[in-house]
């Protein structure tokens, strides 16, 4: 009997991971075993097997290399991979070698510690680790975790929530739809953990509409949680439910969010009230990205000064990267906080695919900056990047070639934007109709100087006075291709 | 509306309140609906918003917000095309342009066979092998425009 590993992601089964299944059936010989995904998406499908010290990988299966492999000719060494080995795997350590729905197999690689450290734990002895651990929020805005927990435990109510964000919206990113499918247990965790510092009753996972497997493999996880009696805090049953969204890029917004999972519109609500003390049916609510909870279970387990010990000043931890676009090598990649973006992009991108040229990359998603060649030495850490102007969100990085039409680029993030917005403010809603229209006549050849004076402006008023982020960052991308690429506006001016 | 879709509408209803004790929201009975029937009829709209007890216009106003929720019946296969950043860096749009001219519709529209109703998606976290497209359930990557007729090959 042979055993072979392949991925049960949904992006391996995308690159063909499925022919592979199919054709593996067919083989009594052959015992397949369906692992998450190792995240070197340049290389999937991978078929591996176990080897002395360590697994032999495949890359880029075809299903007439099966016979080979199964006989054992060729491959390579897992660890001799550089764009795993240079990695540091914490949140994503499981990946790529467990079967994602196997609790056995996530307590034997350490899993639930990190809750049983919790339930020996008062409430603020855990809320005083997580600010030894300087842990940040890691959806976009890079909130200190602890002290929303602090103020969510502080305010008296019956009933409270914890609330995952799945909502993923970022394009480029995809790291917690991994999580979601390849190790589930670990988010589940860190909301237990949550829920006991804050003192839930119980929770809700908000996972996107286009995420059908990631929402099957929660599915099934909390059934399999609840049966070997996890879901419970201080000896009450904490009920964990799956909301679907439909299609809305905006209902990633806490606020918004909290608006959908009650049925309505996902409208954003004026802050303050934070929803730490009025936020789902009004009551105190941590809404947390599904990154930022699959990080505290380690937390938990091996103290707030190991994952303070990791990292820059203040970014510290490990920072999840998912390179894209025009790379060689695309993927998810964690390391350490304080990496620059050239050396990460050389280091794990692999430069620029073949017969293309570089000519900008954007980080952070719809609302992140662009970056020349000039500005890559920066270190990917939130200060650097705030002090740029620029945002990691959700660690998103997407390389764009000499092909990329700037123009084009940025009227995109514009009618985005206006597409998506909630329509609650003015800036947001009417600015992002705007500045569409000014980049579409500069397309259309009707372009000036004004133009890109008027798109300032209109930029500055929306950064200004926007109710949320949406409108808030928008101008960015834009403005930032006109910083950088002015003179490919100025080629379509016709005065 | 036809008396077998709103037989259908009534289905889900029933459906729904078989499930005593959970809290249902408009859009949990809308997103059912479209699940069962693959669009919400407009003329649904009173029946669900009694049965929620809830006024009409927040019905509407709910369908109307979210862009998964379909008034219209789509075409047998729904074809939807990531215009998502990974995917337009791997030049995605081509694959849309190469999709409405090979299905002969823009997006939006279905085919006048009612085979494929054609629409874009932004991101659906496959960018790692992206350029992506979405046929009803099945999820492709490194989808070039060359590939396209054989793909839909199997979508009749
Ligand atoms: C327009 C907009 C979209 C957002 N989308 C997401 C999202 O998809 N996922 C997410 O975790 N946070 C998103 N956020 C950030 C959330 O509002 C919130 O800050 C976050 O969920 C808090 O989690 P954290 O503390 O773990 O970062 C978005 C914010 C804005 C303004
Ligand atoms: S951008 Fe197309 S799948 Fe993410």
């Amino acid at each position: 009997m042979t055993r072979l590993y392949l991925s049960n992601d949904t992006s391996s089964h995308a690159a063909g991971a499925h022919r592979l299944a199919e054709a593996l059936s067919a083989r009594p010989e052959v015992q397949l075993v369906r692992t998450s995904a190792r995240g070197a998406f340049f290389l999937e499908p991978i078929v591996e097997r176990d080897a002395l010290g360590g697994r032999m990988a495949w890359f880029n299966v075809a299903p007439d290399a099966l016979p080979a492999i199964i006989a054992g000719q060729g491959g390579t060494p897992i660890q001799e991979i550089p764009f795993l080995a240079r990695q540091s795997r914490h949140t994503f350590a499981n990946f790529g070698i467990t079967e994602p729905l196997a609790l056995d197999e996530y307590q034997l690689r350490g899993g639930l510690k990190g809750l049983e450290a919790a339930v020996g734990m008062t409430p603020e002895a855990i809320i005083q680790e997580l600010n030894v651990s300087r842990l940040r929020g890691r959806g976009g805005a890079a909130f200190p975790v602890w002290n929303k927990w602090e103020v969510a435990r502080q305010t008296e109510s019956a009933e409270k929530f914890v609330v995952a964000n799945a909502d993923e919206g970022d394009a480029g990113t995809y790291c917690d739809r991994m999580l979601m499918e390849g190790d589930p247990f670990r988010l589940i965790e860190g909301m237990l953990i949550c829920a006991r510092a804050i003192g839930a009753t119980s929770g809700y996972i908000y996972c996107r509409q286009e995420y059908p497997a990631a929402a099957r493999a929660l599915e099934y996880a909390i059934h399999k949680a609840k049966e070997a009696e996890l879901l419970e805090v201080d000896g009450e049953d904490f009920e964990l439910t799956i909301v679907r969204g439909a299609g809305s890029y905006v209902c990633g917004e806490e606020t918004a969010l909290l608006e959908s999972i009650e049925g309505r519109r996902g409208v954003v609500r004026s802050k303050p009230p934070y929803p730490a003390v009025a936020g789902l049916y009004a009551k105190p609510t941590i809404v947390s990205n599904v990154l930022t909870f699959a990080t505290i279970p380690e937390i938990l387990a091996r103290g707030g000064a190991w994952h303070a010990s990791m990292g820059t000043e203040r970014s510290r931890g490990t920072v999840v990267l998912q390179i894209g676009g025009r790379v060689k090598q695309s993927g998810l990649v964690e390391i350490p906080f304080g990496l620059t973006l050239r050396e990460a992009l050389d280091r794990f991108g692999g430069g620029i695919a073949s017969g293309a040229r570089f000519k900008a990359v954007q980080v952070g998603g719809p609302l992140g900056s662009l970056f020349p060649e000039s500005k890559l030495d920066i270190p990917i850490c939130y200060d650097a990047f705030a002090e740029a102007g620029a945002i990691l969100g959700h660690g998103g990085i997407v390389v764009y070639d000499q092909e990329t039409d700037m123009i084009d680029l940025a009227r995109h993030f514009m009618a985005f934007t206006a597409d998506e917005s909630c329509g609650k403010c003015t800036p947001c809603r009417i600015g992002s109709v705007r500045g569409r229209e000014i980049l579409e006549r500069i397309q259309a050849g009707e372009g000036s100087a004004e133009a890109l004076d008027l798109l300032k402006d209109l930029g500055e008023t929306m950064k200004a006075t926007s109710l949320c982020a949406l409108g808030g960052r928008a101008p960015y991308p834009v403005l930032t291709a006109i910083e950088h690429f002015r003179e490919e506006f100025q080629r379509r001016f016709t005065h | 509306m036809e008396p077998s879709v709103a037989h259908r509408v009534e289905q889900v209803l029933e459906r729904v309140s078989a499930q005593a004790g959970t809290r249902v929201s408009i859009l949990d009975l809308l997103e059912k609906v479209e699940a069962a029937i693959g669009y919400v009829p407009l003329e649904s709209i009173p029946r669900l918003a009694q049965s929620l007890g809830v006024s009409e216009a927040q019905v509407a106003g709910v369908l109307s917000y979210y862009p998964d929720l379909h008034t219209q019946p789509t075409g047998r296969h729904v074809v939807r095309v990531c215009l998502g950043e990974a995917c337009l860096a791997n030049h995605g749009n081509r694959v849309l342009q190469a999709m409405c001219k090979h299905l002969q519709a823009d997006v939006g529209e279905t085919t006048s066979d009612g085979r494929c109703t054609v629409e874009t998606v932004y991101c659906v976290g496959n960018c790692g092998v992206s350029p992506s497209v979405v046929i009803d359930e099945d999820l492709y990557g490194r989808v070039t425009p060359d590939r396209l007729p054989a793909l839909l090959e199997r979508y009749k």
